[in-house]
């Protein structure tokens, strides 16, 4: 099979966070021994080149939209195709004794990127314990991968530390979108991406959907439906599991918490919206159990203590899940494609679908997979969709699992003991066992399992939230381990069943309890009231595609 | 601030400390921008935290590359880029006449004037000063000559003599290639391609199409000579569609089935392509290169690459106006029916490689109606240097275009409205005559900073420039080299007419606004909200 490349776009912050995660973690599973040979194609995400110096490069095939403050020490044009030497006063096509330079302070550059930027084995700086937690503000902190040119975009009208313009309301990134850099430039970029690509086969799309990057995005979309309307758009709206102004001590700060609630629920109500319309599938993701009006309680994860306050540590969570449920449309062998993803969960215009996560998948160290599905107790994973659970029946789902070598499956025919009376032991390889399970599971559901070898590598700088027991490929032991986990298994799922309509129902509630003549903010920027119920009915509508009695 | 202590009084206070606040966050951009002003004016080179570099000398840009939180601030900003968007020119002007305007009428405030008859004064001598305006605007052609006069001396405000120089040439030759008759000229037609070269720094005029890509098949023609050009926007990839996706929906044979009917489908458009190739091409000294909107497979670059066809995927949408226009045909949306007459026709057709970069020219078009500046330079900050030099010129010249006229620069325009004004100020009855006198003074700062940045006293040259006012009855301007009055028109130094006149009527708005604090804080309250 020869690579179907996909083009990844990245709105706001909270996305970069994820993204950088992502793809900080793909690059940890680049392995340049020839005799390892990858199960994954990387082509497919990123793209070879050739940087000015005349050296081979291999970057994200990546577009990354933020504010300026959000970037910090990131220069815009990256460093690895140069662009970064100050011109002597002579080469600025202008008198030298007119010339005036005006030096920012240098943003303080985090440990990780100092080390990095200094090292001469990356291996040592990969092998260091950073406080990330401490040092990570922006999502430039802990970027280890490298980027091409074009990526980086910063939006220079707004910034994160100017409370008196924030970039809150979905018109305003309509509004920036409509702007030259990002009409002209941006969409130039995209071509440029896409005319590379021998076999493009569309898009990724992780968005911020409570901000005004809700509203780019949608413009974002919208052209791509327009310009490459042939190609698969998949969009995951993204959502903070805390906003700090949710802990609020006075009264005004309620107040004002209260009407940021109020705003990013319209965003998001607005962009679901636009993704319904235009986009191949989307698939929201928080991993705070409700999204809407308020993140929430924080969802947990097995042997994973994570603080949900930081984003650090939550997209380091989504971005696992990321990586591993679309595994199935990455692989070098695989014949399937994003639209064949789009197609099993779209089906009857169910444009929006949910996604779980078991993280890590849970397994005793020499304990088989058969042993370990047999006395596993409740769902295998947990939802990632804000207000939505996973059902245990009339499912349509995709199931990814990762680091489970068939090895593992089963003891050996001839002392497998007590295994041969489970029903589960005719099953051949790890697929075959888990779509047994859930056949098992759950009741009118078509289940397909992707399994995959290659385990999620968590070195640094991912966070090392993990239980201790952990041993370092992630398998739960008796005892407190020396060393950290450099890799854990994972499984993680993408399900469209009744569920959704809930979640859409509850969404539709919530929003409508919102007085939008009150928000001037959104009426100013050109939407009226009458978009607003049609937004609002569309999610109605929407919500009936997932009755039951259409389906199965 | 608690209830009570709004009484009456303190929102004269108030409203008194608001005004401070204007004028001194007004005084504060014009301190910061004024060096910038007239060819003499000096270059910024704003590096950021994290190294990334912009140069520029536009008002504009500085004000944008400055975060500005101040709400005073962020409105003369905003009428700054209202006056970029508008005219492409005048931005470092309307930030000084605004300053100025403020620190006049801060004077006559101070003194007892209220704000309100101020304001008045200020739209009184708005009118009058478009009177002068309109007095001595010069007629002019769209003649190479002219053009080039008022290009040059916009482009000599942005970069060294030396380059202003070839830039204007070329920026006058793109458009007057473009122009057609009376018809308003439409700027997309001049593309501006940028190339990022270690060792070359030029920047030409290409009488064609240059595109940011080229093909990708090795076997096919790097370049073409006598070339029929297709334009097209018809898919030529093979595309796996929803209908024969899924994995749970239908079964592998299935999907195979649809699979090969759609590539076969593929295929006979190529094969469409090839027939018309041969028909014309074979047994005569013709080529054929293919530009495509759409995507084009390897497989499709195959068949095409073995007849000796040149083809390009993905070409921006708005090529495709444009190589009909250079190369004449019609872009196409199907390839049935598809003839000779489609096709567009050009001398020369070549690819480029420049690291991972590729472009391809089409050049030696008949009448070619679109055209394209290339722009080369060793790094992206000296490109977009020029890039945005060269828009400005290009924005001076279709304004020169469509006034009709041009004005005398180098502060002749102010010197003469100043003297206008001060006359007319006497005819003016009651207090309002105060603002027409402020607005005179103001708009002397264009002449007094002009001469300060070329290291003349700005007393003496104004001094100088309004005797000689009063002796001639030509435009009088500050001659840069000499501190001297000098005639602009025999320097060749000439200003946009809508320039000027956006700048009079914008200034004593946002002036007046400012000065009328409780609107400004209206204003200034809607502005936060975006
Ligand atoms: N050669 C020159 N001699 C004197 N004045 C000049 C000359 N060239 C331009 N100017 C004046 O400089 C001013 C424009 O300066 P510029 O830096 O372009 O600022 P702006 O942003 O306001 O256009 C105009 O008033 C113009 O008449
Ligand atoms: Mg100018």
């Amino acid at each position: 099979m020869g690579t179907r490349e996909i083009l990844t776009l990245q709105f706001g912050q909270y996305s970069n966070f994820i993204g950088t995660h992502w793809w900080n973690l793909q690059e940890a599973g680049f392995t340049y021994k020839s005799d390892d040979i990858s199960e994954i194609n990387h082509d497919t995400l990123y793209r070879e080149g050739v940087s000015p110096r005349r050296e081979v490069t291999f970057t994200p095939r990546l577009l990354s939209v933020d504010l300026r403050d959000g970037l910090k020490a990131l220069p815009e044009v990256g460093e690895l195709y140069g662009g970064l030497q100050l011109p002597s006063t002579s080469e600025l096509n202008w008198n030298e004794n007119a010339v005036e330079v005006k030096k920012e302070d240098c943003d303080d550059k985090s440990q990780f990127l100092k080390d990095l930027a200094g090292a001469s084995n990356v291996e040592e700086v990969l092998n260091k314990d950073y406080d990330f937690e401490r040092d990570v503000t922006v999502w430039s902190d802990y970027l280890y991968s490298r980027f091409h040119p074009r990526t980086v975009n910063v939006v220079k009208q707004f910034e994160y530390g100017n409370v008196n313009t924030p970039f809150d309301v979905f018109p305003l990134g309509k509004e920036v979108w409509k702007t030259e850099q990002f009409e002209e430039d941006f969409t130039d970029k995209i071509r440029n991406y896409v005319e590379e690509c021998d076999s493009f086969q569309g898009f990724h799309m992780l968005t911020d959907c409570t901000n005004a990057f809700a509203g780019m995005s949608s413009s974002c979309l919208e052209y791509l439906q327009d310009e490459y309307e042939r190609k698969s758009v998949l969009v995951f709206p993204v959502i903070p599991s805390h906003f700090p102004d949710n802990d609020y001590e006075t009264e005004k700060e309620r107040q004002d918490s209260l009407m940021s609630d109020s705003i990013r629920l319209m965003n998001l109500a607005l962009s679901y919206n636009a993704y319904n319309e235009f986009s191949s599938l989307f698939i929201p993701l928080c991993t705070s159990e409700k999204g809407f009006r308020q993140p929430g309680l924080k969802r947990s994860f097995h042997n994973t203590e994570y603080n949900h306050k930081l984003p650090y540590h939550s997209s380091a969570i989504l971005a696992s899940a990321l990586d591993t449920f679309t595994l199935k449309h990455r692989l070098k062998t695989s014949g399937f494609n994003l639209v064949d993803l789009c197609v099993d969960l779209n089906m009857v215009g169910r444009k929006c679908a949910s996604a779980s996560l078991c993280f890590p998948f849970c397994i005793n160290k020499n304990v088989d997979l058969i042993d370990c599905l047999d006395q596993w107790d409740g769902p295998l994973t947990k939802s990632i969709t804000p207000s939505c659970e996973i059902g245990t029946d009339r499912q349509m789902q995709h199931i990814t699992i990762r680091g489970i070598p068939e090895s593992r499956l089963k003891g050996p025919p001839h002392n497998a003991e007590k295994q041969r009376d489970l029903p589960a032991f005719k099953c051949k390889t790890v697929s075959e066992m888990l779509t047994f399970y859930y056949q098992c599971t759950q009741y009118a559901s078509a289940t397909n399992v992707t399994s995959v070898q290659k385990a999620l590598p968590v070195k640094t700088p991912f966070p090392k939230f993990f239980n201790q027991k952990l041993d370092f490929t992630g398998n739960f032991t008796n005892s407190e381990q020396l060393s950290k986990p450099e890799s854990i298994p994972v499984l993680a799922g993408l399900h469209t069943g009744a569920e959704i309509g809930v979640m859409l129902e509850k969404l539709h509630t919530e929003t409508r309890k919102i007085k939008f003549k009150r928000f001037n903010a959104f009426i100013s920027g050109g939407i009226e009231n009458d978009d607003f119920e049609e937004c609002l009915d569309n999610i109605f509508t929407l919500r009936e595609n997932y009755e039951d009695n259409y389906f199965l | 601030m608690a209830i009570s202590l709004l009484n009456p009084k303190a929102e004269v206070a108030r409203a008194a400390q608001a005004l401070a606040v204007n004028i001194s966050a007004a005084k504060g951009i014009q301190d910061v921008m004024k060096s910038n002003l007239g060819p003499k004016g000096t270059m910024k080179m704003l590096v950021s935290g994290a190294g990334d570099i912009k140069i520029t000398k536009d008002g504009n840009v500085l004000l944008h590359e400055m975060q500005i939180q101040h709400p005073t601030a962020s409105l003369i900003a905003r009428a700054s880029t209202a006056q970029d968007d508008m005219t492409g020119d005048g931005t470092t002007s309307t930030v000084l006449v605004i300053g100025e305007l403020l620190k006049q009428a801060d004077i006559y405030i101070s003194e007892g004037l209220h704000p309100r008859i101020l304001a008045e004064g200020f739209d009184k001598a708005r009118a009058k000063a478009l009177e002068v305006l309109e007095k001595i605007k010069i007629p002019v052609e769209a003649s190479r000559e002219s053009l080039m006069d008022v290009c040059k001396t916009s482009l000599r405000t942005k970069v060294h003599q030396k380059l202003a120089d070839v830039l204007a040439e070329v920026c006058v030759d793109g458009i007057l290639a473009i122009k057609q008759g009376d018809k308003p000229v439409d700027l997309h037609m001049v593309e501006l391609m940028e190339m990022q070269h270690k060792t070359e720094a030029d920047t030409s005029l290409v009488k064609g199409i240059v595109m940011d890509h080229g093909c990708r098949h090795p076997d096919m023609p790097k370049q073409l000579k006598n070339a029929y050009i297709l334009t097209c926007n018809v898919s030529m990839e093979y595309e796996k569609s929803e209908v024969n996706s899924g994995f749970f929906y239908k079964t592998a044979e299935e999907r195979e089935k649809m699979v090969t009917a759609e590539r076969d489908f593929i295929m006979q458009r190529v094969r469409k392509v090839v027939e018309l190739k041969k028909k014309l091409c074979d047994g005569t000294d013709k080529s054929f290169a293919v530009i495509n909107q759409k995507g084009i497979d390897p497989m499709s670059l195959d068949m095409l690459a073995k007849e000796g066809i040149m083809a390009l995927r993905r070409a921006k949408r708005r090529n495709m106006e444009r190589l009909a226009l250079a190369c004449g045909g019609v872009a196409v949306n199907s390839l049935d029916d598809l003839n000779e007459s489609h096709l567009g026709y050009a001398g020369l057709v070549y690819e480029h490689v420049l690291g991972e970069n590729k472009y391809t020219f089409v050049e030696e078009c008949k009448v070619p109606q679109s055209v394209t500046i290339l722009m080369k330079a060793p790094n992206k900050h000296t490109l977009l240097q020029i890039r945005d030099a060269v828009r400005d010129g290009l924005r001076a010249i279709n304004n020169a275009i469509e006034d009709k006229a041009v004005i005398p620069g180098a502060g002749a325009f102010e010197v003469a409205a100043n003297k206008e004004l001060l006359a007319f100020k006497d005819t003016v009855k009651g207090k309002a005559r105060l603002g027409v006198a402020a607005y005179a003074e103001a708009l002397l700062v264009i002449p007094k900073v002009l001469a300060t940045n070329s290291g003349f006293d700005a007393q003496d040259t104004i001094v100088k420039l309004q005797e000689e006012s009063r002796l001639n009855p030509d435009p009088v301007g500050v001659d840069l080299t000499s501190g001297e009055p000098v005639n602009p028109k025999d320097a060749g130094i000439f200003d946009n007419y809508i320039v000027k006149k956006q700048i009079i009527n914008s200034c004593s708005v946002i002036a007046s606004n400012l000065i009328l604090v409780d609107e400004i804080m209206r204003a200034g309250m809607s502005s936060l909200k975006g």
